[in-house]
Parts: structure tokens; sequence; C-alpha cells
């Protein structure tokens, strides 16, 4: 599981591909109002980017070792903030 | 490597068209900046198919043309006639040589031993001066997203390179296998990004994780060959535009051809699969036909519930059959562009062979028809066209003297009215004068001088198509036609269109050319006569008759027989067709009641064998010309079906 529920915030850790978009997603929907926490995250696929800029849900940390990473996350962020 | 070669000429025939028509654009409005670099792209594209295969001399003269094109984008040279000449002339001999190509699979001769002189054309020194471009003019190539871009971006310095990208994924992409932001994150020296939903962005309620939504814009410091190879395998979702440095050099600003190339939604279907959808739908109709007396047993045996429901059934299938057949008969229409625009270079070439000048003025270009008969126009058009050019229009000494423009006219007009599309050629020529064609007509004994009175100028001018070739030459050499109009005219008619003529002495020509939009469905009775069947259209037939043998009369060499008062004469449809003397008639006969020339006649058969509704196509190849026959169909069976053309056959 690359996806988990702990305790107040959901949190992605590792490679988190593709296939883990649904769960995310459920939890999102579970869970209004929690943060994400991607601080111990790897690579991130688009398609969990792009539940968390539809989600709109406060993200916490920076992918430490996934290249680029910081880049996105600013373009991200710029995204959530147009809303 | 046939199919290689297959898929090199209708791609290069299609290049040769788009370089063409920018390049004839370019000679009216030499400010066309984008049909300048959609000529470069096109050019530069042939070029690139051409390297492929080993065609000797083209690659290097495309490369020359590419050249001077390249040139003219960065202004060093003017463009021009001097410019345009050269290119059209590497065009209509790319053009020339693909037919060859496709055959042989190498380069024609002929067209070989043409190459030194192309490339000393192609070659000759324009250079002037560099010409300073403003630099406003640079920064208003780029295209808008990309000009956009530009602002954001976070540079060390204004005079630097930047490549911008704008990557929309499918929204199947996850599924290929894509991770769109990894992809960008592969970028070179990533100067800007940004992220976004688009505008039809789903609610959380309803939103589809699986599904792509996304819209990425960058900048990238790299060289554009790095970025175009991060996206090689989706050039269709990507934009690129290298924009210049900000302020002076040398501004490029192409859109990235790989996009722009393929912005259409639109795919190519083998014609065969589409004409098999149609099959399948005609004979889908075929099918639903049976369901009608499905319903009549059911009443028939009492059951009045299970017949209505059989009805009901029925018209719903009939409502989605013709509406499946409408789709399919539209996925066969394309614009009739696709002939019209093979015009301009012919025109421009004809008119200077003959040392004229003439414009070709093109409307409604955009209405559609049947592939078949868009296709099928260009022949007969084109023969118009030539006519017009040598006999219609004069000479321009002749045209000031009569206070006309110099340059000749040449309108091409198409409309749209109804299920039908009426295409208008005319010219600004000399006309045809209706009273010499009318002694003519009366000298080469076509008509008598009393008939010829009778005539009205409009119906005399129609003579000039009315008659064999021998006489129709004669006819229309004094007119200032050519031969050959009564081809034109078969030609027409062989797509089920008319041609009317207009003409007025000392003021043009114009000939009206009505055709379907398609070929569509007909209804029609399948007879059978000694054991062979044909169809009749059911517009043709007044009424059934059933005839005791005993009934007929023999008048003379022929025979009659009398219905309601009235004597009509009475044939076999075997005589008619030929095929076979009938047996003598005995017992029932069964008898179609048709109008020929305003007369009832009585068509005798063996048989009818059914009711349908299919969709009737003109004969082509060896059938086409058979006098009698209109047409075939394919029956449900996957038999063909020769649709009769009574009218044709009475005569």
């Amino acid at each position: 599981m690359t996806v988990t529920l702990e305790g107040k915030a959901i949190v992605l850790s590792g490679t988190c591909g593709v296939e883990e978009a649904e769960d995310l997603v459920g939890l999102l929907e579970g869970h209004p109002g929690l943060p994400v926490d991607i601080g111990a995250a790897g690579t991130i696929h688009t398609a969990l980017w792009q539940a968390l800029m539809t989600f709109k849900p406060r993200l916490i940390g920076t992918p430490a070792s996934s290249h680029g990473a910081d880049i996105l996350l600013t373009a991200v962020r710029a995204s959530l903030e147009r809303r | 490597m046939d199919e290689l070669i297959t898929q090199f000429a209708s791609e290069a025939r299609e290049l040769v068209q788009q370089a063409s028509d920018d390049l004839l654009f370019l000679e009216r409005s030499p400010a066309g900046r984008e049909r300048l670099e959609s000529a470069f792209r096109a050019i530069h594209t042939l070029k690139g198919s051409v390297a492929l295969f080993d065609f000797g001399p083209m690659q290097e003269v495309l490369h020359r043309a590419e050249d001077l094109l390249s040139q003219a984008r960065a202004g060093k040279i003017p463009v021009d006639g001097e410019l345009v000449d050269p290119l059209l002339a590497v065009i209509a001999w790319v053009d020339d040589s693909i037919d060859g190509i496709k055959l042989t699979q190498r380069l024609p001769e002929a067209q070989a031993r043409q190459a030194p002189r192309l490339l000393r054309l192609l070659s000759a020194d324009r250079t002037q001066p560099q010409v300073d471009t403003p630099d406003s003019d640079v920064v208003a190539l780029d295209p808008d997203w990309a000009a956009a871009l530009r602002q954001r971006a976070v540079t060390s310095g204004d005079g630097e390179a930047l490549v911008a990208i704008r990557y929309e994924p499918h929204p199947e992409c996850f599924f290929s296998g894509d991770d769109p932001l990894a992809t960008i994150l592969r970028l070179p020296d990533i100067r800007h990004l940004a992220v976004f939903q688009r505008e039809t962005a789903p609610s959380p309620e309803s939103y589809d994780p699986f599904r792509c939504n996304l819209v990425i814009e960058a900048l990238s410091a790299g060289p554009l060959g790095a970025v175009e190879a991060i996206f090689r395998l989706i050039p269709d979702q990507v934009k690129l535009a290298p924009l210049g440095p900000k302020s002076g050099g040398a501004g490029r600003a192409v859109t990235g051809e790989i996009a722009a190339a393929r912005q259409d939604s639109t795919m190519r279907v083998n014609t065969a699969r589409i004409d098999r959808l149609l099959e399948i739908a005609g004979e889908l109709i075929t099918a639903k036909n049976g369901l009608a007396p499905l319903a009549d047993d059911a009443r028939m045996s009492g059951d009045g519930a299970l017949a209505k429901r059989i009805a009901m059934s029925h018209d719903e299938i009939e409502r989605l059959v013709s509406s499946l057949y409408g789709a399919v008969t539209q996925a066969r229409l394309i614009p009739l562009e696709q002939t019209f625009r093979r015009f301009p270079r012919l025109v421009r070439d004809t008119a200077s062979k003959l040392g004229k000048s003439v414009d070709l003025i093109i409307e409604g270009e955009t209405v559609e028809a049947d592939r078949e008969i868009v296709e099928d126009l260009y022949e007969p058009l084109l023969h118009l066209m030539r006519n017009g050019i040598d006999h219609g229009i004069e000479a321009e000494a002749d045209r000031v003297r009569q206070s006309k423009p110099a340059r000749g006219r040449i309108m091409l007009r198409a409309r749209q009215r109804g299920d039908r599309i009426e295409i208008e050629l005319s010219d600004d020529g000399r006309g045809m004068d209706p009273q010499r064609v009318r002694e003519t007509a009366i000298a080469q004994g076509l008509l008598s001088e009393s008939r010829a009175a009778a005539l009205s100028e409009r119906e005399i001018l129609q003579l000039a198509f009315a008659s064999g070739v021998s006489t129709a030459s004669a006819v229309t050499d004094v007119s200032g036609r050519g031969v050959g109009l009564d081809a034109v005219q078969r030609a027409v008619q062989a797509l089920r269109g008319t041609l009317d003529l207009r003409s007025t002495a000392g003021q043009g020509t114009s000939f009206v050319l009505t055709l379907p939009v398609s070929f569509s469905m007909t209804q029609l009775m399948v007879v059978e006569v000694n054991g062979e069947r044909y169809g009749i259209p059911m517009s043709d037939i007044v009424e059934i008759h059933k005839l005791d043998a005993s009934a007929i009369q023999p008048i003379r060499a022929s025979r009659a027989f009398v219905l309601r008062n009235r004597t009509i004469p009475l044939m076999h449809l075997a005589d008619l067709l030929r095929i076979k003397v009938p047996a003598p008639e005995h017992g029932e006969i069964k008898v179609l009641l048709m109008r020929a020339a305003g007369d009832l006649i009585g068509i005798a058969i063996d048989t009818i064998a059914e009711r349908t509704q299919t969709l009737t196509r003109p004969l082509a190849g060896l059938l086409n010309g058979i006098p009698g026959i209109a047409g075939t169909t394919l029956t449900g069976d996957g038999k063909v079906l020769l649709v009769l053309d009574m009218e044709e056959l009475l005569q």
C-alpha cells in the first residue's frame, strides 16, 4: 500500500503508480478536509496529481527523492490556487 | 516495399497539392506568412519522405526548393513570381513523377532528365542585401499560446532561445501507459511549467480517476531536437514552438510541424470498408422488409397483440436502419474542394501555354457530395475548363478592343439545392452565336429548317452536345468550342446529372451541372424473365395488371390489349432486352403498365419476385454505357442485380 490513511492525513509513500488513483480518490471522497502528505512519496503518477488537483486537499511536504518534483509541485500548487 | 510506396504516393499527392495551393495563394498575396510557412512545411515533409527511397535527383531538387523557401521565410528574398514560378515547376514535376514511381518504384527516366533544368532554375542567386525585419514582426509570428508562455519564462537573459510546449494528453492516455507529467519532467532545462485542467473539468462527484483531463504548458531552454525526441511517440498531442530570442538575432517561430500536420480530427478509412457498411445497411433494409408480412401472418392467425408488437418493432428498426443508412451515406461525402483544388494550377498552366491570362474564381468548394461523384466530376469539368480557356476566352488584345478587362475570368461555383448540387462553370469569353449554330445544324442535316425555326435560342445551343462526334465537331467548331461536349454530357449523365448550356455571344458561356448529392435509395420491383432477375424502379411503374393470354390481340407485327376501353401496346421484356424469344404465352400473363413518351405501354414479364429498397449505383468500367441499364445494386443474398432504365429501353 502506497496510499494509506494514517491518523489525521492521507499519506503517499514510495512509488505511487496509476493503479493507486482509485484508492486515493476513495480516500479523498471519504475524508474531505484531510490533508495529503506527499513528503514520503517517490514518484507520483499523473493520475494521482490530477486527483489532487480535482479534490484540492491541503498538501504537506515535498517528495524528496523524485527528480523535478519541486517544479511539479510549484505548478500543481499554482493550479490549486487558481481554483 | 509496395505498401511503403503506396503510402508515399498518397502522402506525396496531398503534400504536392498543399504546396501548390499555398504557392498560388502567395503569388496573389505575397504577404501571406502562414501560407509561406505551410508551403515550407509541405516541401520539407515531402523531402523527408523522399529520403526514405532512392529517387535519384529528387532529393536534391526538393532540398534546393526548401532552401529557397527558407530564404524567403527569413526575408532574404522577396516572395514574388520569381520565387513562385520555379517552385511550381518543381511541384508539377514531382506530381508528374508520382504515377511512374508507383509503377516502377523509381524516378521515371523522363523526369530524371528534367532534374538538371530544375536545379538551374532553383539555384539562380537572388539573395539581396539583408532586409532588417522589425522585432515586432518576429514576435507576431509566435502562435498566441506560445507568445503568452514566453512572458512567463524565467530566463537568465532575454537573448536566449526557448522551445514552448503545449501538451494536451489524450483522455485515455493512462491506459496506454502514459504518465504525462513524468514525460514533461524529462524535458531538458525546464524554465517554466504550468498544469491545469481543461475547462470541462469534472466535479469531484463524477470524477473518473483514469481519464486524463490535463493541459500542460512548459518552456524548455534545451535544443529543439531534444524536445522533439521526448514527444516523438505522441506528436498529435503536443504543439511545439521554437521561440527566438526576445530581441535581436534571426527570429524563427514555426509551429511544430509534427503537430501542425496532424491537427485534423480525421482518419483515413479505406472506402471499401465504408462501402461494405453501406451494403450491410442496404441488406438490413431488405431484412427489415421481411417483418411486415410477419405482422400480417400474426394478424391472420388471430393474434392481434403479437401483430401489433411486430409492427412496432418494424417501425423502430425502420427508423434505426434509415438513420444508420443516413450516417453511412454521410461518411462517403467529401467536399467538392478535393476536385476543385486541382484546377487553379491547371488553369494557370493552360492559360500560360496559350499566352492568355485568366483568373479562376472558386466558390462553394465546401459543398459536399458522394466521393464517387466528386472524383468523377474532375474529367468533365477539366474538359469544359480547357475548352473555356482555349476557345472561350479571347486573346488579350481582342478583349481590350471589346472594352473587356484584359484578364479573362472563369468562375467555378457550387451550391447545394435540396438533395442536389449545382455547379456552374462560366467564362466571360466570346460566347456562342445561336444563329451560327442553327445554320450549321441545318447544313449538317441535323434538323430541318422549319424545325430549327421553331426552336428557341437556348434549345438551339443544346445542339452543341446533341449529336455524335462527327457532326458535333462541325457544329461546335463554328461556335468556338472544341469537340467532345457530347462526351462531357455522357459523363454527367452517368452520374445521374444534367448538363445545361447557356451562352450569350460576346459575353461568355456558362455550363450548369446538376448532380445528386449521393446515390440515394430507390424502391425497386424485382422481376424475372427467362429465369433472369432485373430490378425496375417502382417510380416507373404505373400499375400492375394480370392479363389472360386470350385477351391479347395481334395488331400487324405487334400485340396489344384493351384496358378500361383503351388499346395498349404490349411488349415482352425479354424482347426488349433481346435475351431470348419468350415461349408463346398461355394462361395468365403479368403485365407492368408503364408510361413511355406520354403513352401507356404494357410490359409482359414472367414473374414478379419481390419489392425491395436498395441503393442503385451507376455502372462503372466495361459496363458503362450499355443502353437500358441504369446501374447495379446488391441484393440481400449478395448477388448483383441489374437495374433497368425503362425509358431508354423503350426508345
